[in-house]
């Protein structure tokens, strides 16, 4: 039976005066990936970083593993993986090294060695991580989220910067895991690879929950939300979405050169 | 344990890969002690002083290593990790920052350690420098000067907002605490106006209080530089503790 592994109950959180985050309310179970999806500064990150112990919410319950991840971060960070949105490591450090600091902070490590190959990199192993390109230095950081051997897996923006190929490949790792019961939290502005992966989809506008629920159940959402002669069946959730998504105006380059 | 001694290490590895804490630390005060060694010699800082050039150059130089891990590669790294977000990721780890800070404390403590027994050796070697000073005191007076330049340094990344404003503050009370202070030449050379500023400056009790336990002074000739260095340390500590709590770390 699937274990409630993230319980968030109107979660809160203010930078000043902005309402980052406003009455947003979700679960993940053990073996379920949800998806976090919304426009720039639609409050995923600021959410998913409350659930990683590294922003105290201004209200709302927040349970990881039974626990307050604020309060309990180093014992929810035994289980828990995170790859963060933007992070870098010393300059001078090269990957073999990375992985072995890494794996030090763990009981039970993952074999990192196996993990390099399986990521591609294992011919990079003695070069310094400044010389690696975006995609490597991605490739890395999904690496050392999986470092623990995590039941939760948190990942900001997993396949930004890969090549379609390493995208596609990090989609069958990925469901592989969740096959073995890994809970995985993922933020992506890739709907192709939300729909590919997710069970459930989280949808923040302006911080505030629009959507929580299974992708069926978000086809019936936006049904709901658009003129019916504008709805087919089997349509994608990219196109879904924009169906819904606020229109972003000023983008379109039109008469500047 | 296991991760600390891991992250230290590799602290330690980075600490030697970056050239300029390296070399300021390591090699450059010995470059000084050999061409003003080879210059003067352990001979009378002037005709018929009793004090003699190497002998205060080791301590001075010392205090120079101090403060460039104190005042330079200790915030500087501080500000860099902070910026780059190095410390959110590992608070992304059953570790957390704490681990990976004190590692930098320690790595800059050990370097600045031996940097100043590599100059008492090669001024023991090449110039027969003279330490009249017990072992102990000399370790309070090290240790004490360490943590007045390191909590100095702690206090301008608590300041600075980001790395430029610290590297600014650093560089600044750096070269002019390096030059007035005697830590590169003997401040009775200092002409009065010189002397007054340097009175401002806290690496000039460091220097004097080195040099002075060096020499053999007892703690009770240099009670106006203890007072002075343990000052330092807690106030500076302590407001940069305070300024620290109010930076946002994501």
């Amino acid at each position: 039976m699937s274990q409630t592994i993230v319980q968030v109950e109107n979660l809160n959180l203010t930078y000043k005066s902005l309402h980052a985050v406003q009455n947003v309310s979700f679960s993940v179970k053990s073996g379920e990936i949800m998806a976090v999806i919304g426009q720039n500064g639609s409050g995923k990150t600021s959410t998913v970083e409350c659930i990683e112990g590294l922003r105290k919410p201004d209200s709302g319950l927040i349970h990881v593993f039974g626990k307050d991840p604020w309060l309990h971060r180093s014992k929810v960070y035994k289980e828990m993986g995170v790859q963060l949105q933007e992070a870098e490591y010393p300059s001078k450090i090269r990957v073999e090294e990375q992985c072995r600091l890494f794996a030090s902070f763990y009981e039970r490590p993952a074999d990192w060695d196996l993990l390099l190959t399986q990521m591609g990199l294992d011919e990079k192993r003695k070069r310094p991580i400044h010389k690696l390109s975006g995609g490597e230095k991605q490739r890395l950081s999904v690496l050392l989220s999986l470092m623990g051997r995590p039941k939760l897996l948190v990942l900001d923006e997993l396949t930004t910067g890969l090549d379609p190929e390493v995208r596609h490949n990090m989609w069958i790792s990925f469901e592989n895991i969740r096959k073995s019961g890994v809970a995985i939290i993922m933020v992506s502005h890739y709907l192709d690879e939300v729909e590919a992966l997710a069970d459930k989809i989280l949808y923040l506008e302006k911080g505030k929950q629009q959507f929580f629920g299974t992708q069926q159940e978000f086809r019936e959402y936006v049904k709901k939300r658009i003129p019916q002669d504008e709805w087919e069946d089997n349509l994608s959730l990219e196109k879904l979405y924009l169906m819904i998504a606020p229109k972003t105006t000023g983008l379109t380059m039109e008469g500047i050169l | 344990m296991k991760g600390f001694a891991v992250i230290l290490k590799m602290e330690l590895q980075l600490f030697i890969r970056d050239f300029f804490g390296f070399f300021f630390a390591l090699v450059f005060p010995v470059l000084m002690l050999l061409l003003f060694g080879g210059i003067y010699g352990n001979t009378p800082i002037y005709y018929g002083a009793d004090v003699k050039m190497m002998d205060i150059s080791v301590p001075a130089y010392s205090v120079m290593v101090i403060g460039v891990t104190g005042l330079m590669s200790l915030p500087l790294t501080l500000s860099g990790y902070k910026e780059k977000k190095i410390y959110k990721r590992f608070d992304a780890t059953p570790v957390g920052k704490k681990s990976i800070i004190l590692a930098q404390v320690f790595t800059n403590l050990i370097m600045t350690l031996i940097g100043i027994v590599i100059l008492l050796v090669v001024g023991t070697l090449l110039y027969q420098i003279q330490i009249k000073g017990a072992f102990i005191s000399i370790c309070v007076s090290v240790l004490l000067s360490i943590a007045a330049m390191f909590s100095m340094g702690f206090l301008f990344t608590a300041i600075g907002s980001d790395l430029k404003s610290t590297s600014l503050l650093c560089y600044l009370f750096y070269f002019i605490m390096l030059f007035l202070s005697g830590a590169t030449m003997p401040d009775m050379l200092f002409p009065d106006t010189i002397k007054k500023i340097s009175d401002f400056l806290p690496m000039t009790y460091a220097v004097d209080l080195m040099q002075g336990v060096f020499a053999g002074d007892s703690f009770s000739k240099h009670g106006t530089e203890l007072l002075i260095l343990g000052s330092v340390t807690v106030i500076c500590t302590v407001v940069g503790a305070v300024l620290y709590r109010r930076k946002d770390w994501t």
